[in-house]
């Protein structure tokens, strides 16, 4: 029991610490528009922090504007998908520790 | 009759109704009538069933009962009532008479033979029988005139009865079916009107252009497909994973740069650039192997040459007095630059077991391409530790002293460069433009100088082309500055086209002041030694008449800066003290004087070396005349010696020939002798003691007859 309550604790240290920085899981983008897209990204979830439906909308919209429409977005802390995309446009990622983004075209 | 009628039919069809109703009993018509409403007149008469149900009898008759039968009419012939005739039965409503004539009655047949055509003929073709010409109406009119006439006979009596209403009717009638066929029979007979019914109708089709159907279909963009699966532990573990890849690669990074420092803080320990068909990783370790593996071999195969060098001092030096000698060390080569002369030597002021050597060549009738510098350390005489390859041959080098890894040097295309063998010895860091900002003759000898205030690096060259010019490094390109033009004070010459040219000295060698930046003598081809501030371009502050031939080197006394000693291929090595004509001490050795040098352990040691092989070792305080150690290094006839190079803390010269080999020799005992201090001042350092022996010599030196005009000291320096 002991141990277990202190690997907890260090744990929530741990996680305390490290888990904000935006994380790409998966991406086939070009280096300039997944930095720019996750620039995106990251402002939109700073920006709608509580509320994931306006983050996504801000999100696409964003996206449609700077790489052309039709951009989907998901934000979520838990769903599963599975999508067809066009090639190149494809972004997941996790964000602040909780948020998944996962973004496409197609 | 019909008022008389109408009440009776009026009944009839609804007994009738009612009987068919009964009779069928038909449920949805009995619906259909109930849902009337049958409105009846106010008036109607109210029969009972058994009137309802009598049958009255309808009898038709051929008399008409209401025509009056007793009609009289008055005779005033008879004077009396006559009964008037019956009107009988007939009712006339309507009469109008024609004139057509039926063609097989005996009228038309007159009008015909009248008409002078046979009836017969007629028969056959009856549509003629119509044509009636207008020339032959007033025979026709003849006929209904007589019909009229007729008619109005029967109608008279009609006349009479019904107040003569159709006589001006009938008249007028007869008058317009003149008019009808008169204009019937106006048009050709046997031609149809064209009308709405008669009517030709013609049409045409344009060429309708063929179509045709094709399709075509894009390429669709590359797609991919992806799935995944969003939970929070799913997201943590990544993130999880992602900190530990990030803290591994900084630990990492971590022990590389503590590595980095590692081989910068070993003295002489420092990677060479290359080898890049290994990879970065292997290369780094490998290399440092194979470096520790040479060394020990290398120091294995040199063993008693590192032994002589650490513990042999000679022991015949304790019975000779002003005696030494030079004990031979290692032998410094590279086996590309066999055929170059060593034209420029210099230890580096951090790693004192590190030194730079310029290969390039002297023998101007013999040119050779190319060059090289070459840096050996003592640890490892078997190969240079850092070779840098250059296009033109190397005449010059020198070491910054703040940062000992830039080296700069001057080649003989005119050009200087900048090195920083600590980033790559392959190309140069920076590069004089070989268009624009070059020196035009030989670069005999660059000097770095103190950084600028603002830290820039910045050095000094000369060349034959009389020019001393500053380079300031800027971000990757040289600023450069013309410091002065070294014009010979002569009368100018003149030129092929009249001009007037004013003759340059060349310049051969430099140096600056230790403890001054601004003042530097310039030893010239010419065999004059300039001394320049580098505030003024026009005036030199001092000219000395030195040698008859060109000055091969200027150097100043390491301890007392007002003392330096010039050499030149008039065979002799002059020792000069500042604004003084006439040289302290001069010495002639008889071979041309490649290079001297003061030792930086004492005032009064220098070295030379000559170009019939031999090193030369003076040392002033033991024997003013003679040098006190001579010795052959290499052979007189096939090698000659360029330059010699004292070590700052070691005991050992390196001389450079002109094979591109380079001699490292211990100095014996006897020509490091230490000051010894006075019994009365002990307290005093080597330093001091130093520049009080050279003192003390200079004074027994100065002849009082220069000392009648003393020069300034002070001016010259503030100057």
């Amino acid at each position: 029991m002991a141990e277990g309550e202190i690997g907890g604790e260090k744990k929530e240290t741990e996680k305390r610490i490290v888990h904000t920085y935006p994380l790409v899981r998966n991406s086939d983008m070009n280096e300039e528009m997944r930095t720019e897209s996750v620039e995106i990204v990251v402002t939109a979830c700073e920006k709608h922090s509580a509320n994931n439906e306006m983050a996504a909308r801000m999100i696409k919209e964003q996206m449609d504007k700077k790489f052309g429409p039709p951009f989907h977005v998901v934000v979520g802390e838990g769903f599963g998908f599975e999508i067809t995309y066009e090639c190149k446009s494809l972004l997941y990622m996790y964000f602040a520790g909780t948020l998944a983004i996962c973004m496409w075209k197609a | 009759m019909p008022p008389a009628t109408n009440p009776k039919k009026s009944t009839a069809p609804k007994t009738a109704k009612k009987k068919v109703s009964k009779a069928a009993e038909d449920d949805e018509f009995e619906q259909w009538q109930k849902s009337r409403q049958l409105t009846k007149p106010k008036d109607q008469l109210e029969l009972t069933d058994a009137e309802l149900k009598e049958i009255i009898p309808r009898v038709l008759q051929s008399v008409n009962v209401q025509q009056p039968d007793n009609l009289v009419q008055y005779s005033f012939n008879l004077g009396e009532f006559v009964p008037a005739p019956s009107a009988g039965n007939a009712v006339l409503v309507f009469s109008q008479k024609g004139t057509f004539l039926h063609k097989e009655s005996d009228d038309a047949r007159k009008q015909l033979i009248a008409q002078g055509i046979d009836p017969l003929e007629l028969g056959t073709a009856p549509s003629i029988a119509l044509m009636l010409s207008p020339s032959q109406a007033p025979i026709i009119e003849v006929a209904p005139k007589e019909n009229e006439s007729e008619a109005e006979d029967e109608e008279e009596p009609e006349k009479s009865d019904e107040e003569g209403e159709g006589g001006g009717e009938v008249a007028q009638a007869a008058t317009e079916v003149e008019e009808e066929q008169k204009a019937e029979a106006g048009p050709v007979p046997g031609k149809k009107i064209i009308n709405q019914f008669n009517f030709c109708e013609r049409a045409a089709l344009t060429y309708t252009n063929p179509r045709m159907n094709r399709e075509t279909q894009t390429i669709p963009p590359p797609k991919g497909s992806y799935s995944s699966n969003v939970l929070q532990w799913i997201i943590y573990d990544a993130y999880q994973h992602d900190y530990e890849e990030q803290q591994l690669e900084k630990e990492r990074e971590r022990e590389r740069r503590e590595q980095g420092k590692m081989t910068v803080s070993k003295p002489g320990m420092k990677k060479v650039a290359g080898k890049v068909q290994i990879s970065e990783a292997v290369q780094g370790r490998v290399f440092e192997c194979w470096k520790t593996l040479e060394r020990m071999l290398n120091l294995n195969t040199f063993d008693y040459i590192a032994k002589d060098y650490r513990y042999w001092e000679d022991p015949a030096d304790e019975f000779r007095e002003e005696e030494g000698t030079l004990l031979p060390l290692w032998k410094f080569s590279y086996e590309k630059t066999k055929k170059n002369t060593v034209t420029d030597m210099v230890w580096n002021p951090h790693y004192y077991d590190l030194f730079a050597v310029c290969l390039g060549f002297l023998d101007f009738m013999k040119p050779i391409k190319g060059g090289a510098i070459c840096l050996f350390t003592i640890k490892n005489p078997s190969f240079p530790d850092y070779i840098c390859i250059t296009e033109a041959a190397v005449m010059c080098i020198d070491i910054h002293k703040k940062y000992p890894y830039m080296l700069v040097v001057g080649l003989y295309d005119g050009n200087v460069m900048v090195y920083n063998i600590q980033a790559t010895c392959k190309v140069p860091a920076f590069q004089s433009n070989s268009v624009t900002q070059k020196h035009s003759n030989i670069v005999w000898e660059v000097k770095w100088a103190p950084d600028l205030p603002d830290g820039e690096m910045n050095f000094y060259s000369v060349s034959s082309d009389g020019k001393v010019i500053h380079w300031i490094l800027m971000q990757n390109e040289f600023a450069v500055t013309t410091i002065i033009n070294l014009y010979l004070e002569k009368e100018p010459v003149r030129g092929p086209d009249g001009t007037l040219v004013k003759r340059k000295a060349c310049a051969s060698c430099v140096a600056f002041h230790p403890e001054n930046p601004l003042i530097y003598l310039v030893g010239t081809e010419e065999g004059l030694i300039y001394k320049c501030s580098t505030a003024y371009s026009t005036s030199y502050l001092f000219t000395y008449n030195a040698h008859h031939m060109p000055v091969y080197r200027v150097d100043y006394n390491k301890l007392n800066s007002d003392i330096f000693a010039s050499c030149s291929g008039d065979w002799r090595i002059k020792i000069w003290e500042d604004n003084r004509q006439e040289p302290l001490f001069v010495f002639d050795l008889g071979a041309c004087v490649g290079d001297v040098k003061w030792a930086p352990y004492s005032s009064t040691v220098f070295g030379a070396v000559t170009s019939r092989g031999s090193a030369y070792v003076f040392d002033l305080n033991v024997n003013k005349y003679k040098p006190i150690c001579v010795q052959a290094i290499v052979s007189k006839k096939k090698y000659k010696l360029t330059r010699i190079a004292f070590n700052n803390k070691l005991p050992v010269i390196i001389c450079g020939d002109d094979k591109g080999c380079v001699t490292a020799l211990k100095l014996s005992p006897n020509l490091r002798v230490p000051c010894k201090p006075p019994k009365k001042q002990q307290h005093l350092d080597q330093h001091t003691l130093q520049i009080m022996k050279l003192d003390r010599l200079l004074s027994l030196v100065r002849e009082p007859t220069v000392l009648t005009a003393p020069p300034d000291p002070a001016g010259s320096t503030d100057s």
